[in-house]
């Protein structure tokens, strides 16, 4: 056995073959498919979270000062504020992940125009 | 009442400790969250021991898990990501993994049922406020007072930038909590659906005649939703592991 190479070329040779089966980037991160229903709770929870967490800070300003109830009603506006900016931060990166496919038959308003 | 749909989620306590009047007893929810570390901890130790050039099942199934969140914090947070917080997404991972996959198993040995650690928000919240104050700890460490740059986004006229700052704060405040009570919400409500559907089938089959023939209809979207709850268990796992990376991230690179 004296032409027998070493382990480490086989190693490196068979990392590049799998790297090849798994589509050449090397990456085996393919993200579970996402069902409607978890993303739906993604974008309540994004808004509803946000509502909740602004109004608490305004009900802290309004016991820390003498605010009442402008805090509250302040903080839950942010809060709401707030939560359109994280529906809109989750939907961007989904669309990143997910871009739509140009070949895909376009869905007919029905607008009459 | 057995077929109460809420009754698996009560905590009983095994061993009763009281530190200067807290109740801090050891449950049935301590036991399942160590059962789940054990259990992760022996596979691991077990599947890993021979370290075998050709790898057995066990070991393949090791070395992807571990790959599978390698490749997700390296894909979110970049290679100085993997350096500082691989462990401790890792160990998040497996730890919510298996509190739910050992959710989904009935009991045995006269248990009369696996309490699921990760419905209880006390649980998800405070995992949750372990990745906020990481990200705030190391976000400050690292970048010093560049950190505060994440609630000023940039391109932001002068004007609005005190309101812009104030909904940046608020979306950062809200974040522990959606990252929290999305986990907890789909676990509570997955079991609570198993166990009304599962409540029908009893039902329907003692009401007797035609109804015991239609007691195979609940039977059978049972056991299509415990199909569907183990990937929700995993799946929850996952999100709840790749949010902590897009938060970690924010740590190491403030400003959008």
């Amino acid at each position: 056995m004296a032409d027998r190479k070493p382990p480490e070329d086989d190693l490196s040779n068979l990392r590049r073959r799998i790297d090849a089966a798994r589509g050449g980037d090397g990456s085996q991160n393919a993200p579970p498919p996402q069902s409607p229903a978890s993303l739906a709770l993604r974008y309540g929870g994004e808004f509803g979270a946000a509502v909740i967490v602004g109004g608490l800070l305004g009900y802290g300003v309004d016991q820390l000062l003498p605010t009442s109830p402008w805090g509250v009603l302040i903080g839950f506006m942010l809060g709401f504020a707030a939560g359109v900016v994280n529906v809109v931060r989750v939907a961007r990166t989904y669309n990143q992940a997910h871009p739509v496919d140009p070949n895909a038959p376009s869905i007919p308003d029905d607008e009459e125009d | 009442m057995a077929d109460d749909p809420i009754e698996q989620f009560h905590i009983e306590s095994i061993v009763p400790i009281d530190i200067a009047g807290l109740d801090a007893s050891f449950t049935n929810a301590s036991l399942a969250m160590v059962g789940g570390v054990a259990v992760a901890a022996l596979f691991f130790n077990w599947a890993m021991k021979p370290a075998a050039l050709i790898p057995s099942r066990a070991q393949v199934v090791a070395e992807q898990t571990y790959g599978f969140v390698h490749g997700m914090v390296k894909d979110t947070t970049g290679d100085e990501g993997v350096k500082k917080f691989f462990p401790f997404v890792f160990t998040l991972f497996l730890f919510i993994f298996m509190s739910n996959m050992l959710g989904m198993f009935p009991g045995f040995f006269g248990v009369h049922h696996i309490f699921t650690p990760t419905s209880q928000i006390v649980v998800t919240a405070m995992l949750a406020l372990l990745v906020f104050f990481t990200v705030i700890i190391v976000g400050l460490f690292k970048n010093g007072f560049k950190f505060f740059k994440i609630f000023a986004p940039s391109g932001v006229p002068l004007l609005i930038m005190p309101l812009i700052v104030l909904i940046e704060i608020i979306s950062f405040f809200s974040r522990p909590l959606s990252h929290s009570v999305r986990l907890w919400a789909n676990i509570l409500a997955g079991h609570i659906l198993l166990k009304v559907f599962a409540s029908f089938v009893p039902m329907l089959f003692a009401a007797g005649g035609a109804f015991a023939l239609l007691s195979v209809l609940p039977l059978a979207m049972t056991v299509a939703l415990y199909g569907l709850e183990f990937l929700v268990a995993f799946l929850q796992a996952y999100v709840f592991a790749l949010l902590t990376c897009i938060y970690l991230n924010d740590a190491l690179h403030p400003g959008h």
